[in-house]
Order: C-alpha cells, then structure tokens, then sequence
C-alpha cells in the first residue's frame, strides 16, 4: 500500500523538531555539523539541524550499540548480587540516510535472530526513526551502485527535500503517524508533488562519482573464486592496521566484553564495547593462539564477510555503500568499491570453496543473553598438577540439560567470564563438572575457590554430539591434552551401563604433553574395565623423574595399536577432540583407516565470547564455532580455509 | 597484619606528573588506602619501608647509582609497575641519546667542575625494562587515571592488568573525531598504543606516541601514508623522536 506523504514548509519542519524537542518524552538527536563534517548529536534546537550532510563520521548504530555500553552491574561483596543494565531513554533520531536505516534492517536480523539481544531490542523498540533522503551525495560513498539510495520502510517518518522552501515527510509507522498529527500540520501531497519525490530519488543513482562495476549480487562468487589471490597480500600490505574501516561501518557489530571494577573493589560493571576483526588480538584465545594473525588473512575476511560470509547466511550484502571506511582509511585500501572494481578485472578462478554451513543451533538457555544465572561451586578436587576439576549446581536447581560437547560460560565476578567445555555426561540432576587449568584472569581465580563459593553461569550453549546418531556403531575417541574435558562427557555417557548396549567396540587414543597433564586417570582406570573397549595412552615427552611406562610419542603413534583389520571403518564414527595442531594429522590417520569424512567428527576451539553468534571472536570463515559448533562434522567444515591451516 | 597488599612509588628522572595524577585521585585516594597500604611515596608522604610488595617506579633510568637503586627495589618487589612514558618506554628523556653523554654534559655544565662526582655521572637514558624486569606498565605522559585505577585494582584482585593492544585510532574513531589527517595535521595515533581515551586528538592536538608504539606499528606504512597527506618522512621521524626516540624505525616494543 502507498505511504501516505504531507508537505510542509521549512517553518513548519523545524517548528515539528522544536515541539519534538520541548516533550521531554523523548531524547532527540539529529544530524549537525562538526567541523567540516557531519554527526548525529542531540539536538538543542531545529536551527541545528543538517538534512543537507553527505554522511556522519559515526553511523546511528552508536544509539543501539554504543561504543561502551554498561551490561550488568555486579557487587563483589556480596555473593551473587547481578543487576542487568537498565535502558536508555527513549529516543527520536532525526536525518538517518537510507543506506543507514539498511544497515540498521541488517543489525535487526542478527540481534534479534534466535537468541535475541535484549539490550539492542529494547532500544530498537525505544527508538523513532525520521529518515532523510540523500541531498548532497558523499564523494566516497557508491550507494547508488549497491541500491541502498533509497528505503522503502524501516523508518518512522521519511524527510524529502522537494524545493528550497518545502519538505515531503512520508509517513512509515503508526508511531511516526502519531507524532506528525501530534505535532505537525501538513497537507497532502498532490501528484505532482509526488511524481517529484519520486523523480529526486530516481535520479540520485546519477549525482554518484564512485561506481561499482562489479554488480553486487556477483561479490559472493568472484570472492571464493580468488580466495587465495595474491590481491588480499597486495593490498594488505599497506595496511596500517589501525581498524578504523570497522569502527566507522555500519554493518560492522562485533564487540568485546570486559569488567571494570570500583576503585573500593566493592562493585563492577561488565562493559560491551566495539571491536573489530581487523585488530590482531581479536582472534586470541586462552592458551594464547591467534587464529588470524596474518594481517592478510584479516583484510580478506573484512571482506568476505561482508560479501560473502553474511550474505549466505542472512540473504543480505553486509555493506551499504556509504563510503565512511573509504574515508576513513589512511592508505585507501578498505573501499570495498575499489576492491571489488580491482576484482571484476582479475581473470575469474574457479570456484573451489564453500565457506558457510548453516545447521540449526540448539537454543539452550532462554533469557537475557548476556545476564548468567548464579551458580554455587559443590566439590573442588585437584586432577592432576595443572587440572582442577570442579562439581557446579546451579542455584535454581535444575538440571543444565546439556548434551556432550556443549559448553558453559563461566563468570567470576570482577575476573571476566571464559568458556569451558562440560565434562561430565548429561544428567537430570543440577550438578554439572568442568575443568579449569590457570591460563587467564578468570581461570586462575576460579582454581582458588572453594566450595560453597559462587560464580556466574550462562548455557549450555553451541551444538553438542547427537548421540542417537552414533548408535549401533563403532566409537573411536581420539583426544589430545585439555581436549579429554568435553570427551570424558562423551565417553561417560557411551559407557554408561544405561546406554553402553547402544554402541559397538570402543577405542580411546589419549594423548598428553607428559605424564603430569594426564586428565581422568581415574576414569581412565575405569574405562579399561569396559567390555569390548580398548584403551590406548601416550605422552609426548617424559622428564627422567616423571614415573611413566606407557607409550611416548605424539598421538599419532597409537593409530598402529588398533588392529586394522579387525576395524569395521565403514561403521566407525571418530570424535576428534585437541589443540589445533592435531587435527591435520589425525584426521589424515583416520582416512588411512578407512573412516569415511562422514563419519569424523571433531569439536574445535576458538575464543567464544559471547557464546551466542553476536561478538565475532570465534568465526571461521563463515561459521560462528559458539554457534554452529564447537561440534562439526568434518564433511561439514572440511573445505573451511581457516578450520584447520 | 594488614592483608594488603603493601605499594611503593618511586621516581627516577622524570617531571613526577604522573605521581601526581595518583594524587589528582583526590576523594578516590581514600578508596585506595582501603585496598592497598602505601608504604613509601615521597610525592605525598614522609614515612618510607623497605617491605613492599608492589613496586611502581616513574621515570627513566640516567646513571650507574639509579641503576643500583633500581635494581634495589627490584629485589625488595613481588610486582614491579612501570610507571608512565619516561619509566616505560624513555619517554623524553631519551631524546638526548641521540649524542653522547659527554656532549650533553659540556652542553648542559659547560666547564664545571663535575667530574668525578656521583650524581653527574650520566649514561645513556634507559627505560625501566632495559635495566630489569617490569612486569606491568601503565604508559602515558602523563598516566591516565582510569588506567591507573584499572591498573591497581586488577594487581589488588590478584588479576593481569588488560592494557590496549591497539592503536590511538580506535578510541579516536569511537569518540567520533574529524580525523586530523583529513585536518591537514599529522598524527601518531595509527601507530600509538591505545588507552588514552585518545584525548589528544579528541581535543586537537595530534597524538606525539606517548604511549609508545604498538607493537607491530606497520611504521613502513605509515610512510606510504604521510606521502599520501603531504607529510616527509623527515617530519614523522622528528615527531617520533619526541617520546620513541631509536623506536620509529624498527617499529617495535
């Protein structure tokens, strides 16, 4: 249906922003100048006002993501006193270009997807947006080539400059509606009036300097077609490495979390605030590995996900067009216009890649995403030198209801929150096992706590082992060091007398640095005794005083120890669980068995974060690990550049 | 016996601004005689102990008895805490290692008669981790409060202090500025360690690196850059020579 469309006169517009202003209802912001450019501020008076901007240095993003955003506060005093973040004021954002309000239909589809960002709906709920058209056309910005010149809806009201003297304000909302009535006059636009709206947004694709030659809906294929092309090191290599390209883009949403704790030690907050994947450690994880290091491999993924990455997973092109990290940038390579223009010119490769899978998330914890429900620590027992293992209820006493190989995030109030992997089986009761060994802030306080003591839970989250999928077969469990703690949940559960039935011949291969890292002796004892269970250990080194008279040698020496033969590959489902050096040469191992890629099943790491496919951290390629996994079928992820380099 | 911990702070040569931003702490001051026990800060205070726990020393490091003295607290400290530009990185003070001592002393003393005495007995200017071993730094010139307190909270809690990786241009481009390159001024901050909040640029002055360069500063780039706004190499050097004097050209902490 038609929008309905008023005019009014410059008088009247800024005597609307005025009444606007005086209801103290509201926050209004609205565009203004600083300096020789363009930002959104709040508003003190109509005469403020700049519908005639090219482009804002910051996008409106900042009112629904701001740049440091309080989540929840906290009381170190007390054992566990958590009060999520309470919202802002409402708010009427005025001068929102089109290819921003896309942007912002982009942001929606995320924050809002199946595990829903309360903070962000509650803003975006909170908020009127009073779009403008493009008047003045930014000499970076090619919005015109990606078709985000104009917007059809996504706004409350849309302003349209029609002649020196006259505004045309369409109508997008019932709540854009009521403030108009409320507090404008206007009269009905004539036809003719309309046909010159329409004529100012049909011509604006011309009033562009900056052109896409490489139609927008062709970037996905050209960019797996030269994933590997020598351009992203050309390029990259002038880069400062400053990410300003991310912090200005609308499309970007990635962030970190952190704790600020008082100067009296007595009470915390849990900041969110902008992060970019163009920064170096934004891909470290906890024992210290960066996934992404490679500043090369980082501006191509700038990219990907932007062209491809998003786009296969949510149906749009995550970039607008609006040229702010073209301007932004000091050696001018983070222009997508340019890099793709430089694209359309190479000579095509073949396709070789796919770098999305999309598989249903299971949707563990309902709630407030980012607010973790209060735990208390039961039992604390040391396994080894280096590994605690701790027995967690949780406060409302019900069960976790995880499967294996999900995960928990584990908050110490005023220490951060780190993931961990669940090692004990699923269970109806409320008490749930991880293991700890002291790397980082959280987990070395953590490892000094005591029973009775309280920490912060959120999940389970990610994908865990379909174990009716694995029934009536083979189980082969191949684990290096750490990578034990989700397999303990795993192969408790298969040798549970409950469900052993349900599975063939089993074979544990376990592999530690040395004999002191070993986890689960214990259970390691008990699995020994299993019917129909072979159980195989290695270390990779031993100290002359360290009592060890097993196998040495990394994990792939005890592959020769199953008798192949007698192994029914076709009916043999691996579980590959380690540190990212492993999985290559493992899962070459288990080809060489005649496991079929079907069959193989693996569990990767990576910082996980916020746990719920929001902060980026744990991305590979186009999958989120916190999400999609950290469970995968190798069929599934085998062809992901950047699972297993 | 007080279970906090016990700090010191001690200055070498430097303009002790960033022993006055802790007392610019003003009321907060309170809150930190709650969670630590200041045992010796001469800035403020006239008792002195040996017994500390955490060492935060300002200034850089000029003649063989400040290395004594240095080495000294060292031993006596379970954490030791560079404190500010001239303590982390040289800071000013390093500008001088561009001539040899004896010719910054006849500059400086002319023909007095100095030699031989202790306190004139002047060296290469040294940053603290070139003499021993820091185990945290809260860089700047001067020090920013907040990183102060994060800082001191965080030893206080038993935990590792989180201090920016990257560049002066993300806080900058949070906090929404005309870039001063678009300005026609240069700027440090692609390169600079960030945690300023950027306040340089934000109120438009360029960032001189105080907080010295961030580990990786691509400085190969960032002449490729300079060309591109009309800015020499020659220029960009000098302004590194401010606070990263000998640092500008390989690039790296």
């Amino acid at each position: 249906m038609e929008k309905p469309v008023y005019i009014v006169s410059k008088k009247e517009l800024d005597s609307f922003v005025n009444k606007l202003i005086a209801d103290q209802t509201y926050e209004v912001v609205g565009v203004q100048a600083k300096g020789e450019r363009f930002w959104f501020a709040p508003l003190e008076n109509a005469t403020d006002l700049r519908l005639d901007h090219d482009v804002t240095i910051l996008p409106p993003k900042k009112y629904f993501l701001p740049q440091y955003e309080s989540l929840m506060t906290f009381s170190l005093e007390k054992p566990f006193d958590v009060t999520p973040a309470s919202n802002d004021k409402p708010r009427i954002i005025i001068g929102i270009h089109p290819y921003d309000i896309i942007a912002l239909q982009q942001s929606d589809l995320v924050y809002l997807d199946d595990q829903k960002d309360d903070f962000y709906k509650k803003r975006r709920d909170n908020t009127l947006i009073i779009g403008s058209d493009i008047e003045t056309v930014s000499d970076r910005s090619f919005a015109g080539s990606m078709n985000t010149h104009t917007v059809n809806d996504g706004f409350d009201l849309m302003l349209t400059h029609i002649s020196t003297e006259t505004y045309a304000v369409t109508i997008g909302s019932d709540k854009g509606k009521a403030l108009f009535e409320r507090y404008a006059k206007g009269t009905k636009a004539t036809s003719q009036e309309l046909k010159t709206i329409e004529k100012i947004r049909r011509e604006l694709p011309t009033k562009y300097t900056q052109k896409l030659r490489l139609d927008k809906k062709k970037w996905s294929s050209v960019l797996v077609a030269n994933y590997h092309h020598v351009i992203w090191e050309e390029k990259s290599s002038k880069c400062v490495e400053c990410s300003s390209c991310t912090m200005v883009c609308p499309t970007c949403y990635c962030y970190d979390v952190r704790e600020d704790v008082s100067l009296n030690l007595k009470d915390g907050k849990r900041i969110r605030t902008w992060d970019g994947c163009m920064l170096r450690d934004f891909t470290k994880v906890g024992s210290g590995e960066i996934f992404r290091e490679e500043i090369k491999a980082r501006y191509r993924h700038r990219f990907f996900r932007k062209g491809n990455y998003l786009p296969e997973r949510y149906g749009f092109i995550a970039c607008v067009g609006c040229g702010r990290c073209g301007i932004a940038c000091l050696p001018d390579i983070a222009d997508p216009c340019k890099l793709f223009n430089d694209l359309e010119k190479l000579p095509s490769e073949k396709e070789t890649s796919c770098f999305f899978i999309k598989e249903k998330t299971e949707v563990g914890e309902k709630g407030i995403i980012h607010i973790p429900r209060s735990a208390t620590i039961k039992k604390v027992a040391q396994c080894n030198e280096l590994d605690t293992l701790f027995e967690l209820e949780l406060d409302d006493k019900k069960p976790l209801g995880h499967k294996p190989g999900q995960f928990v995030e584990v908050s110490v109030m005023g220490y951060g929150e780190a993931p961990f992997g669940i090692s004990s089986p699923p269970s109806d009761k409320p008490v749930f096992e991880i293991m700890v060994r002291k790397i980082g802030n959280v987990t070395s306080k953590l490892v000094s706590l005591q029973p009775g003591d309280k920490v912060g839970i959120r999940g389970p989250l990610g994908n865990g082992f379909n174990m009716e999928l694995f029934e009536g077969k083979n189980m082969l469990f191949v684990s290096g060091g750490t990578g034990m703690v989700p397999m303990r949940s795993l192969i408790n559960y298969v040798t549970d007398p409950k469900h052993r039935k349900k599975y063939k011949d089993l074979i544990i291969l376990y592999g530690a640095k040395r004999p002191k890292e070993i986890v689960f002796m214990n259970d390691v004892e008990v699995w020994k005794k299993v019917d129909n269970m072979q159980c195989e250990l290695t270390v990779d080194r031993c100290e002359p005083n360290e009592c060890w008279g097993g196998c040495i040698g990394l994990i792939t020496t005890l592959f020769p120890k199953i008798r192949a033969d007698k192994l029914d590959a076709k009916n043999t489902i691996a579980v590959v669980i380690g540190p990212p050096v492993m999985y290559k040469f493992v899962i070459k191992c288990l080809q060489t068995l005649g496991i079929p890629d079907q069959n193989i099943w693996v569990s990767l790491e990576r910082r996980m974060k916020c746990g719920v496919g929001k902060c980026g951290h744990c991305q590979i390629n186009g999958i989120y690990t916190c999400k999609e996994g950290p469970v995968f079928n190798y069929n599934q992820i085998k062809r992901l550049p950047e699972a297993f380099e | 016996m007080s279970t906090k911990p016990r700090v010191a702070v001690f200055d070498f040569a430097d303009c002790e601004g960033c022993e006055l931003q802790i007392a610019n702490l003003e009321e907060e001051i309170l809150d930190l005689l709650e969670i630590v026990d200041i045992v010796s800060f001469r800035e403020v205070m006239k008792e002195h102990s040996d017994e500390y726990d955490i060492a935060i020393v300002e200034g850089s490091i000029m003649r063989p008895m400040d290395e004594k003295r240095l080495k000294y607290i060292r031993s006596k400290a379970k954490i030791l805490v560079a404190l500010g530009a001239c303590a982390t990185i040289g800071g000013v003070n390093k500008i001088r290692n561009q001539w040899m001592p004896e010719e910054v002393m006849k500059d400086v003393y002319g023909n007095a008669k100095v030699k031989g005495n202790e306190l004139f007995n002047v060296n290469k200017t040294k940053a603290v981790n070139e003499v021993v071993p820091v185990d945290y730094y809260i860089h700047g010139c001067p020090i920013d409060r907040d990183e102060f307190k994060h800082v001191i909270t965080a030893l206080a809690l038993g935990k590792k202090p989180e201090i920016p990786t990257y560049p002066v241009c993300v806080e900058c481009k949070k906090n929404e500025n005309v870039c001063l390159f678009e300005r026609g001024m240069y700027c440090l901050g692609p390169i600079t360690r960030a945690g300023c909040k950027a306040i340089c640029p934000t109120n438009g002055s360029p960032c001189e690196g105080c907080r010295g360069l961030v580990k990786k500063a691509e400085t190969e780039c960032v002449w490729e850059v300079l060309e591109r706004y009309n800015l020499s190499y020659e220029d960009i050097r000098r302004r590194c020579t401010m606070y990263n004097y000998g640092r500008a050209e390989c690039g790296a902490q």
